[in-house]
């Protein structure tokens, strides 16, 4: 009983992350808003800021702890300590994002608020299980959730077509998971994965069923992480929810599905498959198809839909490499990202919030109308193009650099061709910004989503310039798989 | 040598400018007068760094090094050698110029000004680096301001030429990110330190073939045949300032990074494509002339005449040897100063008659003689005529390549006779003549216009006149790289 009770000790992050949600919906309760006067709902979404705060204040001492909870259910170590900061951190920028925007498609706002911390929880506990039937029950913990924020905008049919095509997804994906689990388990007879790893690596003979288990179980997140060829819901669903919730979804929970294919990946590497050739090929496909279907887009978040394809291809990359080196370039990649693309949509939100279109051309004029979002714009799209003083420069610089180390030089040739291609669509929505002329007025910004873009870009140039900081903390939570 | 870390000085003083501008470049006459302080800055560093320069011990001096990403073994680490000093001078001369210049930018000067210091920086970092990935960095920082500053205050297809010539540039960096990985894991010392990969052995096979990338990576930049379209179409697009850093100073990166990248790190290499990169290097110089003479537009020959003449670099390049170096290099020079001056000389023509049409053009000796007397001086010395830096240039490389091969001497020797043609073409019908209506206009540049085109012509005379401390700096440099190359 005492070491269950210690146990919980360490999941104080989780637990004010759970009491977060609660309490909004509590705080809702007790000081109703007035009918119709959605914008004085924006304390709760300060609320949830707050609580995410203090959860990442909560994992702080996580951090260079390796501890199994509950006979390997959970595992807290310093990759789920760095997970939890990236979700944490994501979560906040997204209630920032959300306060003006929400109230445009729906007087629920509290419930909003919840789900999305919530959301938060769920990929904060899938960074940190170590046991497969636990993965099912938080899967269904961050899916669940966010099917209902897909669908949030009610009288928006586009929103529920989004969400009905994520459910879908969702059940898929979910069919294949534990079908991919069974055979898994049926093979080993253990459910927990560092038990798994070791079974692999004392049995020289794998049968076929196991690793048709654990393909299976890799194409289960390869929905997740949104990877080629399992991407073709992504531009519907992205473009039909509303824009906070696809800025959410686009990083929380692709990340979400790499924090636990990392861990999965490490031990499943016993097998002697040829982990470089998969991870390798499935890179390739979605940069390719990713960028390639970017080119065509004239809505820019079906863009930045495509856009993030390719950018699960890039992280990919670093997957495929396969050493303690490519773990931390992901990791590092994936701050990298979450900064410029959530400075991104929140560009998207506000324009969005003034004209109501998310269509490439209302850019036209952008940087005369609101100068500070024009350059954000800029700032966020060339850092996604992986151009220099932004992070965005380092993160593929990382990724390629220790992909060549495995001998992957043939991925990183087409890596940097795929770099060159993006370009191509980046440069034309700040063509839109910088160049065409477009309405002269100037644009509303709201306070909470500049300050959420202001940090975000912050973020991408600081890592740009002096990575060094974070390439360490990367490196050491990288170590924690490699034990 | 001093305590003065003069280099970080002239690499910062315009990124540290532009920021200035961002932050209190409200109003519309401080942003020119920022970027003048810093370009006065940066050139009085480069003379400095130029004149002080130790000939005789060589080697690379100012040396300044910092940590910067230890994760990657990248130092922030500088320093200059008798090949990067005179291209540190190059560029200072050509932005100091290039700011008066555009002295009346009216369109948003403050983006204007700031991008154009955040491009010199790149330029400036990239020949002080002693770093291949801070001299990547720098390289790609001189590619990214290109877009915007040619699709918003260029003209003539500005939105065409500014996408291929961005995508372009950067297609041939894509080449480098790969060559820079696997030359990182071939030393296998955790470092991009260049001093410590010059001094490195790579194997025969990794050198032939990391050559090829480091010629198709950098050679884009050049420009090389085929990969040269870009260039003429980004030439004429560019607003003048950024013409002339583009021909002036932004094709000498590929050569230089070649130079640093290729010909240091793999002599085999080298000597393996040296062959292949003569007859591109002809080809250049006879292609681009004769493309220069087919065109109606002042722009576009002289655009295509910088892809003949940065054939010179290649040929000297690709035969090696002193002289072949040597010449190389101080065409590099002479070519940025003359080319320059070339671009100078049109935005003004263009900016008083609203025309480059040659056959538009006619007279401008009588209307305007000290600019037509300038645009005679940069003319010389693209023919290669005496008292002119370009008669220095091409008469090292000639020598160098006579060294090697009298069969490629003659073929490139078609080139000086075409562009002599095309040249005299141009020049006897815009400067001869009655005055021709879209000449009326213009008169003689008031002081402050004329001061870059002086700056510029004088500097293609002293040159011409007393090459020898610009080529003694340049021997000093290339000197160390002969012995790699014959040791190779």
């Amino acid at each position: 009983m005492g070491s269950t009770a210690a146990a919980f000790t360490y999941l104080w992050p989780e637990i004010i992350v759970a009491l977060t949600g609660g309490l909004i919906l509590i705080a809702d309760l007790i000081w109703p808003a007035p009918a119709g006067d959605g914008r004085s709902r924006a304390w709760l979404a300060y609320l949830g800021v707050a609580g995410l705060l203090a959860a990442a204040m909560a994992t702080v001492p996580d951090i260079g702890v390796t501890k199994t909870l509950f006979g390997g259910i959970i595992v807290v170590d310093s990759l789920s300590a760095f997970f939890s900061f990236l979700f944490l951190g994501i979560g906040a920028l997204t209630l920032l994002l959300s306060v003006h925007a929400v109230p445009k498609f729906t007087r629920w706002i509290a419930e909003f608020y919840a789900l999305v911390v919530w959301c938060t929880l769920g990929h904060m506990l899938l960074a940190s299980t170590g046991e497969l039937f636990t993965i099912f029950i938080t899967l269904q913990l961050t899916s669940l959730p966010l099917i209902v924020l897909i669908g949030y905008a009610k009288l928006d049919p586009k929103s529920g077509e989004a969400a009905l095509k994520y459910l879908l997804l969702v059940l898929v994906s979910t069919a294949v998971l534990i079908y991919g689990m069974s055979l898994v388990y049926g093979s080993l007879g253990t459910s927990t994965i560092s038990e798994i790893g070791a079974k692999l690596a004392t049995s020289h003979d794998i049968g076929t069923v196991l690793a048709i288990g654990l393909v299976l179980l890799l194409t289960g997140f390869a929905f997740k992480i949104t990877a080629a060829p399992f991407h073709y819901w992504v531009p519907d669903t992205y473009e039909g929810a509303p824009t906070p919730v696809t800025a959410f979804m686009s990083v929380g929970s692709k990340f979400a599905g790499f924090a636990l294919a990392l861990r999965i990946i490490v031990e499943g590497l016993k097998v002697p498959l040829n982990w470089h050739l998969i991870f390798g090929v499935m890179a390739a496909l979605s940069m390719t198809v990713g960028n390639l279907g970017a080119i065509r887009q004239t809505n820019i978040k079906r863009m930045l839909a495509y856009s993030g394809i390719a950018q699960a291809g890039y992280l990919l990359v670093g997957v495929a490499a396969l050493s303690s080196a490519g773990v931390a370039s992901v990791l590092f990649y994936a701050v990298a990202y979450a900064l410029a693309n959530l400075a991104a949509f929140g560009v998207v939100i506000t324009v969005a919030n003034a004209t109501g279109s998310t269509e490439i051309k209302s850019y036209a004029g952008l940087a005369k109308r609101a100068p500070l979002v024009g350059l954000a714009c800029a700032i966020a799209l060339l850092s996604l193009g992986g151009l220099p003083l932004m992070a965005g420069f380092m993160a593929k610089f990382y990724v390629f650099l220790s992909a060549a180390r495995s001998g992957l030089v043939w991925l990183v040739a087409i890596g940097v061709v795929n770099s060159v291609i993006s370009l191509y669509y980046y440069l034309r929505v700040i063509y839109e910004v910088y160049v065409r002329e477009g309405e002269t007025e100037s644009l509303f910004v709201d306070r909470p989503a500049a300050l959420a873009m202001s940090l975000c870009i912050a973020g991408v140039l600081a890592l740009g310039v002096f990575p060094d900081y974070a390439l360490r903390a990367a490196n050491f939570a990288a170590s924690a798989l490699f034990r | 040598m001093t305590g003065i870390p003069v280099l970080s000085i002239i690499v910062l003083a315009p990124v540290t400018a532009a920021l200035l501008i961002g932050l209190f470049g409200g109003n519309p006459k401080l942003p020119r007068a920022i970027a003048l302080a810093a370009g006065t800055i940066a050139l009085m560093g480069a003379v400095w760094v130029f004149a002080i320069y130790d000939r005789v011990a060589g080697g690379f001096q100012f040396a300044e090094r910092v940590p910067w990403i230890p994760s990657f073994g990248v130092s922030y680490s500088l320093g200059v050698d008798g090949i990067s000093a005179p291209m540190l001078l190059l560029t200072a001369l050509i932005i100091f110029t290039g700011v008066l210049v555009s002295w009346n930018v009216e369109e948003r000067p403050r983006e204007y000004f700031a991008l154009l210091l955040l491009l010199v920086t790149g330029v400036f970092g990239v020949f002080a680096a002693r770093d291949a990935f801070l001299l990547f960095f720098f390289y790609e920082m001189a590619v990214l301001p290109m877009y915007l500053l040619i699709a918003v205050w260029g003209s003539t297809r500005k939105e065409y030429a500014a996408m291929k010539l961005t995508l372009f540039l950067f297609a041939g960096s894509a080449t480098l990110i790969v060559l820079l990985v696997l030359v990182y894991w071939q030393v296998g010392q955790g470092t991009f330190d260049l001093a410590v990969w010059s001094s490195h052995t790579f194997p025969r096979t990794f050198q032939h073939w990391a050559f090829l990338l480091a010629l198709v990576g950098f050679g884009t930049l050049i420009p090389i045949f085929p990969l040269h379209t870009w260039s003429p179409d980004g030439h004429v697009a560019a607003p003048t300032a950024v013409s002339m850093l583009h021909a002036g100073v932004l094709l000498k990166i590929g050569a230089y990074g070649l130079i640093r990248l290729g010909l240091t790190l793999f002599p085999q290499g080298w000597g393996d494509w040296a062959l292949l990169i003569a007859v591109i290097g002809i080809i250049n110089i006879v292609y681009g002339a004769l493309c220069a003479m087919s065109q109606t537009d002042l722009k576009y020959v002289v655009g295509y005449s910088s892809v003949s003449h940065m054939g010179y670099v290649l040929l000297g390049l690709a035969v090696g040897g002193t002289y072949g170096l040597t010449g190389a290099v101080f065409q590099m020079f002479s070519h940025g100063i003359m080319t320059g001056l070339f671009f100078a000389l049109i935005g003004y023509v263009y900016e008083k008659t609203h025309t480059r049409k040659i056959a538009e053009i006619s007279g401008l000796m009588q209307r305007a003689p000290l600019v037509a007397a300038c645009f005679i001086i940069a003319a010389a010395s693209s023919m290669g005529l005496p008292s002119t830096a370009g008669f220095v240039a091409e008469l090292t490389v000639y020598v160098g390549v006579v060294l090697k091969s009298v069969w490629l001497a003659a073929a490139a020797f078609v080139g000086v006779v075409v562009t002599a043609a095309y040249l005299l073409r141009v020049l006897s019908h815009i400067l001869l003549g009655d005055p021709s209506e879209a000449v009326a206009p213009i008169s003689d540049a008031p002081p402050l216009r004329f001061a870059p085109m002086a700056i510029l012509a004088g500097t293609i005379m002293l040159v011409g006149i007393l090459p020898g401390t610009l080529y003694t700096i340049i021997g000093s440099g290339v000197a160390p790289l002969l012995q790699r190359l014959a040791g190779g």
